[in-house]
């Protein structure tokens, strides 16, 4: 028996495993590492994922293509509404549907006004992960209005599902518009104030800057997308590569920092909220008046036999949607590619060498969605 | 010389967000005091299902039990059983139960309804205890009230069907008319 028990070597003995999650308030979810640590410092680190798989791509392949329409908003909850019309986009595609003007410009305030809330989120929690609690007040309150604006169009606060075959199913009201006009003015000022309450704030820059540094060529390796990998000075962005719906009206910039820290990480996002501001109000702007459901839509839903591949920018970066179609009512697979598990793929080569009090930060700043990365 | 530097940088940094802070302290609360209070919530907000009651014939709905809702929720969360009362042309609903702790308020079930009864109901709290608790019986306030609206379809069915006979006899007869006219 004695022969069987190995006995540490002196080496080993220093070093020990800890386990992080699966309920740990950074983890963003329930999300699992596995960190081998010598002292303070990360040998080796492992992701162990998971804990809330609900087997949304299984659940395509029983339903039609228009049961499938409440899911998607379901496997990123934080940015429900940019996946939910992102999959009516992707089936349009696929079917041929045209869109009304009118709808496709709501859609596109939507899902800005979704991209800003979740990035507020992302702000706040990240920030009480590193221990500063009142910023994380303010981004609820204005958040709040934003879920405030989404519910007054599509009837839910957080899994919509606003999106349908050739359109949407309410129209906005004037409520709306004025309430989002007004969100825009007051936000710009708040944005202000978020920079003075937390970008100046010495114990946050100490925290972030030069820590968690991802270098250039994870970004092939991996996949990194969003503002991961434009915080490493990649200006990509799938609004203008492959514009999608009607993203190439509008004017916007493409924030990109060089350090690709998780300094660089908070600022590339927070450039972004503006950004996206500024999509919104050019939207408003233009809105025509018009149908918001196109006039002759399918009685069934069904692609032509063949394979479909549909892209959109989720706040956390590339969501891609792969759909095999055997030409009838229900698809024969559909394959979501999410952006959070390729960040978080990262992880493994990131974390080593820091140590364990930046793993939180590190983590916090990838903004990871624990729900879209098992889905 | 540098700890004094950082500790005059790190006041600096403290008095700006202190700063923010203070401008905050005059603010209006923007919370509520919940079950006190109640935030105004969206005309749209999508909760449990219900039957629209009709306007001009109070204690009636317009379900003519096609189970269309049925087949589209992918939650399969309605369940409906519909029956064909004497003398009348449409279906009726014998039960409808929405089985609430399924739904996921996708809202399918109000774009295919063909007659445009179901809406949503404005409670958004309700919570139990028991799973029998989230089961709705959405014809319960129909009920009682369900015969005399088949007896009303049903004369509202006679009258429509009278009168669409009494055309076909006028046309039979102008016909006729027409026939003799032309001999």
């Amino acid at each position: 028996m004695a022969e069987l028990i190995q006995i540490a070597s002196d080496e080993d003995r220093d070093t020990f495993y800890l386990n992080m999650g699966p309920q740990h308030p950074s983890t963003h979810g329930v999300l699992r590492l596995r960190l081998h640590l010598k002292g303070e410092r990360i040998l080796s680190a492992e992701p162990i994922i998971g804990y809330s798989h609900r087997a949304h791509e299984k659940m395509a392949e029983n339903r039609n293509y228009i049961q499938f329409l409440p899911n998607p908003s379901r496997v990123d909850y934080l940015s429900g509404m940019i996946y939910s019309i992102g999959y009516c986009q992707a089936i349009e595609k696929a079917i041929g549907l045209e869109v009304p003007e009118r709808a496709e410009y709501i859609r596109v305030i939507c899902n800005e006004l979704n991209r800003i809330s979740s990035h507020l989120l992302w702000f706040g929690t990240f920030l009480l992960d590193l221990g500063g609690v009142t910023p994380f007040l303010y981004c609820f309150d204005d958040r709040e209005k934003i879920l405030d604006l989404l519910d007054l169009v599509s009837g839910s606060r957080l899994t919509y599902c606003y999106g349908r075959f050739g359109g949407l199913v309410n129209d906005v009201t004037d409520d709306f518009l004025e309430g989002t006009a007004r969100f825009c003015t007051a936000f710009r000022e708040r944005l202000r104030e978020y920079d003075r309450l937390v970008t100046q704030n010495v114990i946050f820059r100490n925290r972030t800057i030069g820590v968690g540094v991802m270098r250039p060529e994870l970004a092939q390796q991996f996949g990194i997308t969003g503002p991961c990998l434009r915080a490493m000075g990649m200006a990509r962005d799938v609004r203008r590569d492959e514009p999608y719906g009607i993203y190439d009206r509008f004017e916007f910039d493409i924030p990109t920092r060089t350090a690709s820290d998780c300094f660089d990480r908070y600022l590339v996002r927070i450039a972004e909220m503006e950004q996206s501001m500024r999509i919104v109000e050019q939207a408003l702007a233009k809105l025509p008046d018009g149908p918001i459901m196109a006039k002759k839509i399918p009685r069934k839903i069904a692609p032509a036999k063949g394979e479909y591949y549909f892209a959109v920018e989720s706040a956390r970066g590339h969501f891609g949607m792969f759909i095999v179609s055997d030409g009838s009512e229900i698809p024969y697979r559909i394959h979501l590619r999410t952006p959070s598990f390729a960040n978080l793929s990262t992880m493994r080569t990131v974390l080593p060498g820091t140590l364990l009090a930046d793993t939180v930060s590190i983590l916090g700043s990838i903004d990871i969605v624990l729900p879209e990365i098992d889905r | 010389m540098g700890r004094i530097k950082e500790i005059a940088k790190g006041a600096r940094s403290l008095i700006g967000s202190m700063g923010v802070t203070l401008k905050h302290l005059k603010d209006e609360p923007v919370t509520v005091e919940y079950p006190a209070e109640r935030a105004p919530i969206s005309p749209l907000q999508r909760n449990a299902i219900r039957l629209i009651e009709k306007e001009e014939t109070p204690g009636s709905h317009n379900c003519i039990a096609c189970l269309q809702c049925e087949k589209i929720c992918p939650s399969n969360c309605i369940s409906i059983t519909g029956y064909r009362p004497e003398g009348l042309a449409m279906k009726r609903p014998e039960t409808f139960d929405l089985n609430f702790a399924l739904c996921s308020e996708c809202g399918l079930c109000l774009d295919v309804c063909p007659t445009a009864t179901l809406g949503y109901t404005k409670v958004y709290d309700k919570a139990g205890y028991t799973r029998a608790d989230f089961f709705h019986d959405l014809l319960e306030e129909y009920r009682e009230t369900e015969e005399q609206v088949v007896e009303h379809l049903r004369e509202a069915d006679r009258r429509k069907k009278a009168e669409r006979e009494a055309k076909r006899k006028a046309e039979a007869e102008a016909k006729a008319k027409e026939a003799g006219d032309a001999q």
